[in-house]
């Protein structure tokens, strides 16, 4: 029988696989902002099944929050993204260090 | 049994994909990759009783969210080989860190396993959209209402972004200035002496130089 | 004369503080004329105001102690501005507020043609009020306030003479030597403070004698004693007792006018009146009225003969000063306050006219202040010379002038405590006997060299050649009437005080109530003084003869120049020392002051350069700038590293959080 354990522990293989992501990609901007999504749905996974053992809707109540938030997360980081590439010709993450300047 | 099967079918599924979702070598191929894994876990989602957000997670993330990504990555000129440096140098790092995580968090679960309290006795004669649906509109009102301007938000910063104001192309009126013209601002009368020309002997050349006044 | 009580006392302070104000800020405004018109309107409202109280707390039994202002409260610890009227009180003001007119008037002839006029009215003026503050508070911090305000103005007047070099030295040196006792001043009030938890004189009596046995923490000293020498070191400073005597002399580079007010009636003695002002609490302690009759011991004859060897007629004056100041020292040791008080009176009077007679002096001179450069001035000035003769043998102790009767009394007072076998006893009445013959070298010496023989300044001209502006081309004639009014004025109290007062300063009926004497000289000087009696007993007593041989002295040594060149090579080494002031110059310039010096420069090295400089600005900006040079290796402005480190964090937390380490 499936429980609650093994959502769980899926969730944190692919929290995990997300945080390997952000390290082996450190260059690719782009391959960031995916691994942030996987890591969003990983938490997603966390409260959808938290919410659906416990029989408390509340949890599918802040996934829906984290998804719209998600989604004009994305939206905003892709428009980044679109300008810092026409600023700098490239998403190489280690070409911006105007902060250290 | 069969829920058993499905699960472990979807998981591997899923983990394969997110795993090629940062593995890679071409972007493209990420988001492909994250749209499986999206897929996927909302074919989990619905194994757990949870159609309605499954459903948006399709519809909102593949069908908006990853089709931006598709879009952005495929505009963008990437130069994929010195997107790659450095991975095989960051991979026992990112594989360290990654099963240290990986390892707390399971080991969480393990050696504290979660009591499943019974809080809230959901009535199962009601869907779960209609649950939700009702939990939204009115525990949650403002919170949604929030969202709502979270999203203009992005939508507007968005644009405002990637708007190009400063560019040459662009033609822009200023009707109030149009309308505030005068004579006076259009025509003006200039007087100009003529140009003349003044003849100065170099002495030491002993040639003639035309110097302009 | 209805005039309410309350209303005089604030008028008797304050007008010469408003004087002194308009004086100071707008003399430049109102000229000359019209500003010594206001200081010496000021002070002349004080004196009448002086009088009537002085009168009503006499006969009326007037007796006044209160609170005026309330200035600051800390917990329940409140600070007031508060007064005191009481016999002492009466007394002192009326003395310092008729000195001080005297010196007002005095000072329109003497610095009539000097630079400065308003701003040292200005001066005397504040000096009034200061001084008034000090003698009618009734707690120890305004006690404490006038006397740091009298210490300022008498710093600034000996600094008068603001671009001459030895005045700013010689202010300087005052001050800084006023530090010395004001510190243990301060410490005495603190400890008073602590243990009776009051600052109110009349608190702080009645607590006192709870205290009689206590014991300072961490020793085996005695409370009372060491409040009472911490107090003492105070009055040593203000009132220049051995050591801390050295300022006085040099503080004769201020105006005659001041030295008169200042420096010989009114602020040296507020040491001696703080003694008898806190009688009560000194007669708990013997050690300390033993220290007190050595302190003025030593200054009554070893600095008395200071004043023999000294030829500028100021100094010979202030070392005078310095001796009187001894005998009233030791008269407060022997526990005869009131006869301290009455020596403290008189000396105002005729100490006052000695440095005023000596200004007139000077001013007739040209200010040259060298008595060699002086001599046969007796015809010139008749009312100087015969003032300061009065002067002297009041000083002197002659009958029936008023110093006879004070010093007098404290010669029996000491010889009391020696008959007793107190502690001090017998160095008292060595000291004292010894300086009465002193006292009358010095004096007369000066009346020779000054007003008699030789008419030596007819010389100067020679000796100094093309540098005379021609100062001495004129007749030295009398002072202006300015000048010679206030001698004469001083001149009658220092002739006549004597008569009026001794019966009842010796049997402490002029301060009952405000100046306990010591249980061994009430009990003992019972027997009711009659001024006549006194001075026809006087004949029979050795201290008249002693004066009189002292003056003698004088004269011989005065008719044989020869016999003073030859003394002075007989005891050269002794002469030497008396001219170097004992050395005591010198071992404070080249011990102390080094000393001093070096502590400071170790303060400023170690504690300011060092710890606060080095170590506390700068060194927290190293570590600022060594903590961000490792800092900024972080910082390398890659998003990634950010990201890194965000993710350790999480790891970081996350372990903690989980409590899997602590499992």
């Amino acid at each position: 029988m499936i429980g609650m354990n093994h959502f769980l522990i899926l969730s944190a293989i692919l929290f995990a696989i997300s945080i390997m992501g952000i390290f082996l990609n450190r260059k690719n901007i782009i391959v960031v902002l995916m691994a942030i999504e996987l890591m969003l749905l990983a938490v997603n996974f966390n409260f959808i099944t938290f919410s659906s053992f416990l029989h408390n809707i509340d949890g599918q109540i802040f996934v829906f929050f984290t998804l719209t938030v998600a989604a004009a997360e994305s939206a905003i980081g892709l428009a980044i993204l679109i300008l810092l590439f026409r600023n700098m010709r490239g998403v190489n993450v280690q070409d911006m260090t105007q902060l250290k300047e | 049994m069969l829920q058993t099967v499905f699960f472990y079918v979807f998981s591997v599924i899923l983990v394969i994909s997110a795993l090629q979702v940062i593995l890679a070598k071409n972007p493209i191929h990420s988001v492909l990759f994250l749209i499986l894994a999206f897929v996927t876990s909302s074919c989990l989602w619905i194994m757990l009783n949870v159609e309605f957000l499954a459903l948006t997670l399709i519809l909102v993330y593949v069908g908006a969210v990853m089709v931006l990504f598709l879009f952005v990555v495929m505009m963008l000129d990437i130069d994929i080989e010195t997107m790659r440096k450095g991975f095989w140098k960051n991979l026992p790092l990112a594989l360290c860190l990654g099963l240290v995580v990986l390892a707390e968090m399971v080991m969480v679960l393990v050696t504290k396993p979660v009591v499943v309290y019974q809080i809230t006795q959901t009535d199962n004669s009601i869907s779960n959209s209609n649950q939700l649906g009702w939990m939204l509109y009115t525990k949650y009102s403002y919170p949604v209402e929030l969202a709502s301007v979270i999203l203009l938000l992005g939508l507007v910063v968005a644009v405002a972004l990637t708007l190009r104001p400063s560019s040459k192309n662009a033609k822009y009126q200023n009707i109030a200035k149009q309308v505030a013209v005068s004579k006076t601002g259009r025509i003006e009368m200039v007087k100009m002496q003529a140009e003349k020309v003044e003849v100065i002997v170099d002495e030491k050349v002993g040639k003639d130089k035309e110097v302009s006044v | 004369m209805t005039i309410d009580n309350k209303f005089l006392y604030l008028a008797i302070i304050l007008s010469p503080l408003v004087s002194s104000i308009i004086v100071g800020f707008f003399g430049w405004l109102i000229g000359k004329k019209v500003s010594h018109s206001l200081a010496i309107l000021g002070v002349l409202i004080s004196t009448i105001g002086s009088y009537i109280v002085l009168y009503r707390v006499q006969f009326e039994g007037l007796y006044f102690n209160g609170i005026l202002y309330n200035w600051l409260t800390v917990g329940s610890q409140s600070f007031s501005v508060g007064l005191l009227v009481d016999k002492l009180s009466s007394v002192m003001l009326a003395v310092v507020t008729s000195v001080s007119l005297m010196v007002h008037i005095y000072t329109i002839g003497y610095m009539a043609e000097e630079e400065g006029y308003q701003r040292f009215f200005s001066y005397i003026s504040l000096f009034t009020f200061m001084m008034l503050m000090l003698v009618l508070s009734n707690n120890f911090v305004q006690l404490f306030f006038g006397w740091e305000g009298v210490g300022l103005v008498s710093y600034l007047l000996i600094g008068f003479y603001i671009k001459r070099e030895s005045a700013i030295f010689a202010n300087l040196k005052a001050f800084l030597i006023n530090r010395i006792g004001d510190f243990g001043f301060l410490l005495g009030i603190g400890l008073i403070l602590a243990y009776t938890g009051s600052l109110d004189y009349g608190v702080v009596f009645s607590h006192m004698s709870n205290f009689t046995h206590a014991i300072m923490p961490g020793t085996s000293w005695n409370l009372i004693t060491v409040i009472c020498l911490l107090l003492f070191m105070g009055a040593m400073g203000k009132s220049a007792q051995f050591p801390l005597h050295v300022w006085l002399p040099d503080s004769m580079e201020g105006p005659t006018p001041i030295s008169a007010l200042i420096h010989a009636a009114t602020m040296v003695t507020a040491g001696i009146f703080m003694v008898a002002r806190l009688s009560p609490i000194y007669n708990m302690s013997h050690t300390a009225l033993a220290v007190i009759i050595y302190a003025g011991g030593i200054n009554c004859l070893f600095l008395g003969v200071l004043g023999i060897v000294q030829n500028d007629i100021k100094r010979v004056v202030a070392y005078s000063t310095l001796s009187q100041l001894g005998y009233m020292a030791v008269a407060l040791g022997c526990g005869a306050y009131s006869v301290a008080i009455f020596h403290l009176m008189t000396h105002a009077f005729f100490k006052g006219l000695l440095f005023l007679a000596a200004g007139s002096v000077i001013i007739a001179m040209h200010h040259e202040q060298d008595m060699r450069k002086m001599g046969g001035l007796g015809k010139y000035m008749p009312i100087t010379y015969i003032t300061m003769l009065i002067g002297s043998l009041a000083l002197a102790g002659i009958p029936p002038f008023a110093g006879f009767f004070s010093k007098d009394m404290i010669l029996e007072s000491a010889e009391l405590v020696h008959k007793l076998g107190l502690p001090g006893g017998g160095f008292a009445v060595f000291t004292v006997y010894t300086s009465v013959i002193v006292t009358a070298i010095y004096s007369f010496r000066l009346i020779f060299m000054t007003f008699h023989g030789e008419e030596r300044f007819r010389h100067v001209d020679n000796h100094h050649g093309q540098d005379d502006h021609g100062h001495h081309a004129v007749e030295p004639e009398e002072s202006p009437w300015v000048v010679t009014l206030p001698l004469i004025l001083m001149a009658i109290p220092s002739a006549l005080v004597g008569w009026f007062a001794a019966s009842d300063f010796v049997s402490n009926k002029i301060l009952s109530g405000s100046v306990a004497n010591a249980g061994w000289f009430v009990t003992n000087m019972q027997e009711e003084i009659v001024p006549l009696k006194m001075v026809l007993e006087g004949f029979t007593h050795i201290p008249v003869y002693l004066a009189l041989a002292g003056i003698l002295i004088a004269w011989l040594f005065h008719k044989n120049p020869k016999w003073s060149d030859k003394l002075i090579k007989a005891i050269k080494p002794l002469y030497v020392i008396l001219m170097r002031n004992y050395y005591m110059d010198d071992l404070y310039i080249n011990l102390f002051a080094p000393i001093g010096r070096a502590f400071g420069r170790f303060l400023w090295t170690l504690g300011d350069m060092f710890l606060i400089d080095g170590l506390i600005v700068n060194g927290s900006a190293k570590i600022v700038d060594w903590y961000s040079k490792i800092l900024r290796k972080l910082q390398s402005g890659y998003v990634n590293t950010y990201a890194t480190f965000m993710i350790l964090g999480i790891i970081i937390l996350l372990t903690f959080c989980t409590r899997l380490i602590f499992a």
